[in-house]
């Protein structure tokens, strides 16, 4: 009598998966290439780079004759647009403008608490397999944060400087050593003013490099604690600015200035966050090609950038399989060629078989990092806005 | 008739400009938002800093303006200051600062020409704590702005006999031709300058994309903290910045307020100058001529530099030219969005002068201050407010991210722009002249076409010349409306200058200043009178 | 006090206007000069109030008191000029536009001429009204008054009554000869209406060019 009922109740029970089940966990991948099939997808991504720009362009026409996908580039100059573009649209109710944000940090995090974003599915897209995981945390942990499946990593960026070789010959590879420099050579350094994201890497650079109490960044703090943990940045803070440009009573409103200044020859070095940057700009011919750039010795801060899918788009499928094409081997090894754009790969090349492992052999060309260090991981969101706080308070008037 | 008459401007621009700007109010509301604000260290510094640049900048415009004009109208060089002022007005905001910011930064041309070395020296000229450099560039990109304005009063069909007259009585009660020009020419144009400088102020107190290149950092003007604090992804952020927005815009309020007052206040003493009696004041012709070509000098040198800068990837100190010359960035310049942005300036402008003539025909005067007080109004929130109010209005229509809803975007400033520029000219046509015409058997339509409409074709063709100017460059608005479905080409210059690449900012800043020179040349050759 | 014209001639592009005049105008007399329209008669005028540009040519010198005006610009030569439209500066109040000619002194001393001014031409009280509010005949007596409290050494007048009806004209004219001849400077006018022409006063005809006694 037993057996009996449950062999029904058990195919009862399988007659009623499907609408147990979520959608997508379901659908099989092949499923969701079919769906995605004649799709548009409006991918909002920062446009203010030509490079950015042309591979996008390359994205595209790939998208469309494999899958048969429309993707079209939204050009934005700050994520956040599209961030309270969605949070509009979700209030309102109105479908997606956007299908895939190029995204990460506090962006992100803001999105992911108001719950404007689909998913989990990163972990479903079959090219996640080939990411380096364990190499490189940051792309299941933005900010100290888990991605929680929500976001798909992209490529990879690590606070690198760099300057013209020719009038710097020995660039400083410490926080304490920039100091040093900036004591010898004053007014002819700087950094962007928080809240651009650049001086914030800066400052939580200096924050790494000066803290006492290390296993503080990955946490979640309070003002309490924040105020007694930075005070030595501050102090360092403190004595830098006096030898910066314009004794640090002025600062430049973006990286993009600090870079102009520096071909300019106004400032002695710049900084950025994709460290083939510099090498780019030497091919552009912004950069002399004696320029070279460098990481800071111990680690440098460095991060995932990822793209999202917003919860109100339309083309969710053709969304996935764009993030899953971007992750492909091919997509990847032309996103790190220093000819094109040059962005660091999330992939692990150990996972690769050999002939994929082979795109990724790119020359070196004048202007790359030749030492590359460590990343140090971004410290925990909650330091953001305190240190945006607090250095506005102390320099901000 | 009447109700008709204002059917156009009420419903195509009034109403969904009121209707956005009432999106902003709950604001006002947000008691935690008003905390944040008022806590910001930056706060007051930069509401002053906004003042201080904005009032200014609005002075020093509006003392050359007024020196060129009484120095040089109706001279040989009155017509050659015209085709000045068109190109300086076809000049976008953000190419000018560009440009001027590459003259007289410490790594820039000046510095090149008169410094030397190695070493760029270490002055203190864009990005100065004072906001000089910005207030300085204000003040010469408005001087075009404002002798624009004077043209469009000055040059109206009858004015010129009228003004010629009234020299001569002068000058036979005893005034030279400069006292006759500041005594007898000079108040009644002030009257009808009012509402342009007011703009001019607005404007310059809320000014985002010159500030963020020429104007200080710490802190910056308070439109570039509202800016920073509106594009935050944090909605709390988003509050604090209308908030100060409304701080701001209250501020500007009670600066006009008391510029009223003390105008009322100074009169009896304005008056006894007026008619302290007989002068020799000559007309300031040198000194015009001198300022005329230093503000021509400062304008061309900036185009120029632009161009410059469109061409050389590389252009480090000391070198007085660049050393390889590079066209790829003019290449880069897309047909599509400048086409969008030709279309909408085109049907903006159109209607917007359509709309405004069809108010001001059928329309009593005394209705004008509603729509020119909302017109300033408009012209006086921060761009990313009253878009953000639009954006709000056109969402749940779902007119975001359609060509109605873009055009919508744009007409909203044009109307504004071309309302207040025609309304002095317009309202101060003679009416007798269409009365003559109507006794002389003309229908009114035919007396309007045939009599008024090209006695009035200066102003007319200059506010539309200056309509299509705004619509070309306009940004804010267009990318919030646009919602990631279409392109102009402003949205594409703004995206490339945010990546730094200066070649390719150049070259599109020049590309934007393209068609608004063609319509404003096109507008002063049209617009010229029949007979001097 | 006499306003002296001596062989003056006027040419434009070449081709003469005015044959070489020559005229004395005696203080307090008013003389008249009429002519068809288009005969030259205002560009006459212009040329003896200073502001006679090109395309015209001129010969001869005029000369008030014995001065030469040659080469004097129009606000130093103490002529005062009325016109078709009383072009009263709408700006000012009509007290103010009295006081804009008045020569410069203490405040209370102009302030008294103009109530002065003001009586003469039955005004009193209509100082601190804006013109526009006057009416036409009103308007044409304060810019007489105008005129005339700038204190000039001759008076030209050109075609003043024109836009005056029938009535006004009578009354005004009257007012404008009286006062001119109380203050005994040298007037010219240029008129196209006989009735204009004051009692006494000489008539000079201008045809083809040539200035001839009527």
């Amino acid at each position: 009598m037993h057996l009996k009922l449950t062999r029904r109740s058990f195919a009862g029970l399988l007659g009623l998966t499907p609408f147990l089940s979520t959608a997508h966990a379901e659908e099989s991948w092949a499923d969701i290439e079919a769906k995605a099939r004649g799709q548009t997808v409006y991918f909002n991504a920062w446009a203010g780079s030509p490079q950015v720009n042309a591979y996008i362009a390359w994205v595209a026409d790939e998208l469309n004759t494999r899958y048969g996908i429309t993707l079209e580039h939204v050009k934005l100059t700050d994520t956040a647009e599209a961030v309270r573009r969605v949070r509009d649209e979700v209030r309102a109710g109105k479908d997606g403008s956007a299908d895939l944000i190029w995204i990460n940090g506090e962006n992100f995090h803001v999105m992911k608490e108001e719950q404007l974003l689909f998913g989990p599915f990163t972990e479903d897209l079959p090219n996640f397999a080939l990411v380096d995981i364990d190499g490189k945390p940051t792309t299941r942990v933005d900010f100290a944060e888990g991605t929680e499946g929500l976001e798909s990593p992209w490529g990879m960026a690590q606070l690198t400087f760099f300057a013209d070789g020719a009038k710097l010959d020995t660039p400083p590879m410490s926080m304490m050593e920039l100091l040093d420099l900036a004591k010898e050579e004053p007014g002819r350094i700087i950094y962007p003013a928080p809240p651009d994201f650049h001086g914030n890497t800066f400052i939580k650079q200096a924050l790494a490099e000066t803290i006492e109490d290390r296993t503080l960044l990955p946490v979640s703090i309070d003002k309490a604690i924040f105020t007694e943990a930075s005070k030595p940045l501050f102090e360092y803070l403190d004595q830098l600015h006096p030898s910066l440009w314009r004794e640090g009573k002025q600062f430049p409103q973006s990286q993009a200035q600090v870079t102009q200044m520096l071909a300019d020859g106004e400032l002695l070095m710049g900084l950025t966050f994709n460290p083939n940057e510099p090498a780019n700009l030497v091919m552009a011919g912004t950069l002399p090609d004696t320029t070279i750039a460098w990481q800071n010795r111990d680690g440098s801060i460095g991060n995932t950038h990822f793209v999202a899918i917003p919860i109100n788009s339309t083309s969710t499928a053709a969304a996935q399989v764009t993030a899953n094409f971007l992750l492909s081997p091919e997509a990847q090894a032309r996103k790190a060629d220093l000819k094109l754009w040059g962005d660091p790969t999330v992939l692990d090349l150990d996972k690769l078989n050999p002939s994929q492992r082979a795109l990724f052999n790119h020359a070196k060309v004048a202007g790359s990092v030749k030492k590359p260090a460590r990343t140090i991981p971004e410290p925990h969101g909650s330091w953001v806005p305190l240190l945006e706080a607090a250095w506005l308070e102390r320099y901000g008037a | 008739m009447n109700r008709l008459g204002a059917a156009p401007l009420a419903l195509l621009w009034a109403l969904p400009l009121l209707l956005s700007l009432a999106m902003l109010l709950p604001a006002a509301s947000d008691g935690a938002a008003w905390h944040m604000a008022l806590a910001h260290p930056q706060l007051w510094p930069a509401l002053a800093l906004s003042l201080a640049t904005g009032a200014v900048s609005t002075l020093i415009a509006l003392a050359i303006s007024l020196l060129l004009i009484g120095g040089l109208s109706r001279s040989a060089m009155w017509n050659r200051l015209q085709a000045v002022a068109a190109t300086g007005l076809a000049i976008p905001h953000l190419a000018f600062a560009i440009g001027f910011g590459f003259l007289i930064m410490p790594s820039g041309l000046i510095a090149r020409l008169f410094v030397g070395g190695d070493a760029p020296p270490y002055w203190v000229s864009v990005q100065d704590p004072w906001g000089v450099a910005l207030t300085l560039a204000l003040a010469l990109k408005e001087v075009p702005f404002l002798l624009t304005a004077g043209f469009a009063v000055l040059s109206r069909g009858d004015a010129a006999r009228r003004i010629r007259n009234e020299t001569r009585a002068a000058a036979s009660l005893g005034h030279a031709p400069g006292s006759a020009f500041l005594r007898v020419v000079l108040p009644p144009l002030m009257k009808e300058l009012r509402w342009p400088l007011v703009i001019v102020f607005v404007y310059g107190a809320t000014v985002v994309d010159m500030a963020l290149v020429l104007g200080p950092t710490q802190p910056p003007t308070l439109a570039v903290v509202i800016w920073h604090a509106l594009n935050n992804a944090e909605p709390m952020t988003n509050g604090m910045g209308l908030v100060m927005t409304l701080l701001l815009t209250g501020a500007l309020a009670i600066v006009l307020a008391a510029v009223a007052l003390l105008k009322r206040a100074g009169r009896n003493a304005t008056h006894r100058m007026l008619t302290a009696g007989p002068s020799l004041l000559q007309r300031p012709r040198a000194t015009a001529l001198v300022i005329g070509l230093a503000v021509t000098a400062m304008l061309a040198l900036a185009l120029l530099v632009l161009v410059l800068l469109s061409l050389a990837p590389r252009w480090p100190y000391p070198a007085l030219l660049p050393a390889a010359v590079d066209a790829s960035a003019w290449m880069a310049v897309s047909p599509a969005p400048l086409w969008l942005s030709l279309l909408l300036a085109l049907a903006a402008t159109a209607v917007a002068v359509a709309s405004t003539v069809l108010w001001f025909e059928t329309q009593d005067r005394n209705r004008d201050r509603w729509v020119i007080g909302l017109a300033l109004v408009a012209l006086a929130l921060p761009q990313l407010a009253s878009a953000g109010g639009q954006y709000r209005l056109l969402l749940p229509l779902g007119l975001t991210g359609t060509l109605s809803g873009l055009f919508l975007a744009h007409l909203t400033p044009v109307a504004a722009y071309v309302l207040i520029v025609l309304a002095g000219p317009y309202r101060a046509f003679d009416g007798r002249y269409i009365a003559a015409a109507r006794a002389l058997a003309a229908s009114q339509l035919s007396a309007w076409a045939r009599v008024k409409l090209p006695l009035l074709k200066a102003p007319l063709l200059t506010a539309a010349a200056i309509g299509f100017a705004v619509s070309i460059a306009q940004f804010v608005p267009a990318q919030l409306i646009a919602a990631g479905r279409f392109s102009t080409l402003p949205m594409e210059a703004v995206t490339l200058a945010s990546g730094g690449n200066r070649p390719l900012t150049a070259a599109f800043a020049l590309a934007l200043t393209v068609p608004p020179l063609v319509a404003f040349l096109a507008a002063a050759l049209l617009g010229r009178p029949r007979w001097r | 006090m006499a306003l002296r014209l001596e062989t003056v001639s006027i040419r434009i592009g070449g081709q003469p206007l005015i044959a070489p005049v020559s005229l004395i105008v005696a203080p307090g007399e008013t003389v008249t000069l009429m002519g068809a329209s288009g005969s030259g008669k205002s560009t006459l005028l212009s040329f003896i109030a200073g502001d006679l540009t090109s395309p015209f040519t001129t010969s001869g010198n005029v000369s008030l008191d014995g001065n030469s005006l040659d080469g004097l610009p129009p606000e130093t030569r103490r002529i005062g000029r009325l016109f078709q439209d009383d072009l009263l500066f709408p700006h000012l109040t009509v007290a103010e536009n009295l006081l804009f000619g008045m020569p410069r002194g203490p405040r209370p001393e102009r302030l008294a001429k103009v109530e002065a001014a003001l009586a003469e031409a039955e005004l009193s009280g209509f100082g601190d009204r804006p013109p526009h509010t006057l009416s036409g005949g009103q308007r044409a007596r304060v810019s007489l008054m105008r005129a005339l409290v700038a204190e000039p050494h001759a008076m030209l007048l050109d075609e003043p009554f024109n836009k005056l009806d029938a009535e006004l004209r009578q009354s005004l004219r009257s007012f404008v000869f009286e006062h001119i001849a109380a203050r005994r400077i040298p007037c010219l006018m240029v008129t196209h209406d006989m009735a204009d022409v004051p009692a006494n006063g000489r008539l000079l005809r201008l045809k083809d060019g040539a200035v001839t006694h009527a």
